[in-house]
């Protein structure tokens, strides 16, 4: 058995004329709409059963944005939520992007969908009238209660659909009154036609008396029912609340054991070697950390995410903490890479070299993205840097340089403390010439960029005191 | 889950011990942090659960409280519940608040029930011991994450003088706040700023009271952001 390629699945809406059965048909099959539409039409003449096949599939196809949530709410996986994510996300995303879109279309175009329907209605009513006229035999006493049923059912269900929406998208209940009327209006429409077609005739007499008795039973059937619904609703509410629940936990038994346990297992066996243990622990803290206090509604592949994945890199690299402290944030461009790319470069030496916690702080408000990496080293002379050492000069100064920024360097014998800062939008770019912090003591001489020189690993240029440089690179 | 308070100073010390509670419900923890507390510093209680540490605070009134964020007991909100119940000593027994946590909820939420200061408890003994002689001397003390926090609460552009008071901060708060975020010592943030330590320590109590005391929309916004409140 060959596989078909995989089919989009079968949910309503896009492009809707009345439900969006047809729209999502034709997605789900990949043919043209129209046709569906055409065929349904046709299978309607054939005895109704187009009308049937469009109720049914109107009443158990879900959607789009319903089966969008069913999907959201399934637990990623909580293995590894960083390689689920993004499969899922963009599904669920573009679901409801088709879903959201054309229902504004809708919702645009309805007036004249309206003029369609009506025309429609008096095409067909006329029709029947010419029938008669010609002699033909047409039984208006179904047809017209029929056509009430159906026409009332087709509201009451549209008016349904779109509360569902719209509880969805916002809970504004703007137009809540009106809705209320059309779908009592569909009810009323379908009551009557029921009780029209029942009673046979088309006296008011009986029609009034029918009504009457029907209101009653209807009436005494929803008080002995409504205590019994209530009780069953309830139930079923706390039964999907403990479902939920335990979803939830069985989602954090999960991660704790593929993360948590695995890493103190991992913890016992090296007891022996500290550096490896602090290593494991700090690298288990951050993933704890960022699976607990991770932010669903928020964007994910911004600058900080950014930043703290490069921060994680150098602290798994070297086993110094790194420190990232983020107010503002702003989304990944290229310049930014290259900003981060340099505060990386940054991190590295002030872990390799400066002993202690590295602290990072990064502030993307107003116009400008600015890094700060902080460590507590020794401290060295940024102008005695020789010519040739690549990793302050180039990774740093020269990329923030080339991308529109600047880049200081102070050093001091408590420590040193590497600035970065970009302006965020590049037309705003300062001349690379102006530092932006022209007291700082140690802006480095202007480096002649190779343009191979970027992909040269970093060299470590620190520890290296004023006169007594060290050539070790060619 | 008390000790009895120990001797509280050595004989002949110049200086007397500051006295200090600690609160935490993890008693691996709890002996790591004594042990790592340097002799100037005299633990005169324990406690577990929040209504513990409110009997054991109201016994030994210590000078400071290293108080954990997340506590069992009381009614759930850990920290904030041991603040509550000693408020009637918030003037003569400071509390400093002590987290694994780095949400800005819990951070935040403390502080505003009035903590004088926060620090992750991974940081090493001789800082704390610094942080809690800071606190001790009525100081704040802002870790970096915190400053972070409050950059991120306040905003980052300097209060205009219309403005209501404690609803923004002045341009030489911002300026500390910034450099304590940067990794910054306050002995540092005095050279940087060319001021006195003791300004700094100024500056940083006047966010404290800001963030403790205002009412500010957009640090309201700020934390409904965060699901806090």
């Amino acid at each position: 058995m060959t596989t078909a390629p995989l089919r989009p699945p079968l949910t309503r809406g896009g492009d809707r004329m009345i439900a969006g059965v047809c729209a999502g048909l034709a997605r789900h099959l990949g043919w043209p709409v129209q046709m569906i539409r055409a065929g349904m039409v046709v299978a309607a003449f054939a005895g109704g059963a187009g009308v049937a096949f469009y109720a049914w599939l109107w009443i158990m196809v879900p959607t789009a944005d319903e089966s969008a949530r069913r999907n959201a709410r399934r637990p990623a996986s909580p293995i590894a939520p960083a390689v689920s994510a993004p499969v899922q996300s963009p599904d669920a995303q573009g679901n409801t992007a088709t879903a959201g879109e054309p229902w504004r279309f809708r919702l645009a175009g309805m007036p004249y969908g309206k003029e369609i329907l009506l025309g429609v209605g008096l095409l067909l009513a006329a029709g029947i009238l010419v029938a008669r006229l010609l002699g033909l035999d047409v039984p208006l006493g179904t047809l017209i209660p029929v056509a009430a049923i159906l026409g009332g059912a087709a509201i009451a269900w549209m008016q349904l659909d779109e509360t569902r929406r719209t509880g969805i998208m916002d809970k504004a209940k703007a137009n809540q009154a009106g809705g209320w009327a059309r779908l009592a209006a569909g009810l009323a429409l379908v009551v009557a036609g029921v009780l029209v077609m029942v009673s046979g005739s088309g006296s008011w007499q009986q029609t009034w008396l029918a009504l009457l008795a029907s209101v009653a039973v209807l009436g005494g059937v929803a008080l002995v029912l409504l205590p019994w619904g209530l009780k069953f609703w309830r139930d079923l509410e706390t039964e999907r609340e403990g479902r939920v629940r335990a979803t939830e936990r069985a989602e954090i038994a999960a991660h704790l054991h593929d993360s948590v346990l695995q890493t103190l297992a991992l913890i016992q066996r090296r007891a022996g070697n500290e550096q490896d243990v602090i290593r494991l622990a700090r690298a288990q803290e951050r993933e704890l950390r960022g699976w607990l206090y991770r932010n669903a509604e928020r964007d994910e592949g911004q600058l900080s995410d950014a930043l703290q994945a490069a921060a994680a890199e150098v602290e798994d690299a070297l086993g110094q903490p790194v420190d990232v402290v983020s107010v503002g944030d702003s989304a990944m461009t290229g310049r930014l890479e290259a900003l981060v790319m340099a505060a990386r470069e940054a991190m590295l030496n002030a872990a390799r070299h400066g002993g202690g916690p590295v602290s990072v702080y990064l502030e993307a408000t107003g116009g400008a993205a600015e890094i700060f990496v902080k460590d507590r080293g020794p401290g060295f002379d940024p102008a005695a840097i020789p010519a040739d050492r690549l990793g302050v000069r180039e990774s740093i100064i020269g990329r923030m340089r080339r991308h529109g920024g600047t880049a200081v360097i102070v050093s001091n014998p408590d420590g040193t403390e590497v600035r970065l800062s970009l302006p965020l939008a590049p037309d705003t770019a300062t001349p690379p010439a102006s530092p932006a912090t022209p007291a700082t003591p140690a802006q480095a001489p202007a480096p002649t960029p190779t343009p191979s020189s970027a992909a040269t690993p970093p060299v470590p240029t620190r520890h290296t005191p004023a006169g007594t440089t060290t050539k070790d690179m060619p | 889950m008390t000790s009895q308070p120990d001797s509280p100073l050595p004989a002949g010390a110049p200086v007397p011990a500051t006295r200090v509670v600690i609160v935490d419900d993890h008693a691996i923890f709890r002996s790591g942090l004594k042990a790592d507390l340097d002799a100037g510093i005299a633990v005169v209680g324990e406690a577990a659960t929040v209504e513990d540490a409110v009997r054991v605070i109201g016994e030994a009134l210590p000078d400071v409280v290293l108080l954990d964020v997340h506590l069992p007991g009381g009614t759930g909100g850990g920290g904030r519940d041991v603040l509550a119940g000693c408020a009637a000593l918030l003037g003569t027994t400071r509390f400093l608040a002590l987290s694994v946590s780095d949400a800005a909820e819990d951070v935040v939420s403390v502080i505003r029930a009035g903590a004088r200061g926060y620090v992750t408890k991974s940081i090493s003994g001789a800082e704390i011991s610094n942080a809690v002689r800071r606190v001790a001397g009525g100081d704040a003390v802002f870790s970096p994450r915190l400053a972070g926090f409050v950059l991120d609460a306040f905003g980052t552009s300097p209060a205009d003088i219309a403005d209501d008071e404690l609803d923004r901060l002045s341009a030489r708060e911002l300026e500390v706040m910034r450099l304590i975020a940067r990794g910054y010592s306050y002995k540092e943030v005095a050279k940087e700023l060319f001021i006195s330590i003791k300004t700094v320590e100024t500056h940083v109590s006047a966010v404290l009271r800001k963030l403790q005391l205002s009412s500010r929309h957009e640090l309201t916004r700020w934390a409904a952001e965060r699901r806090l409140l």
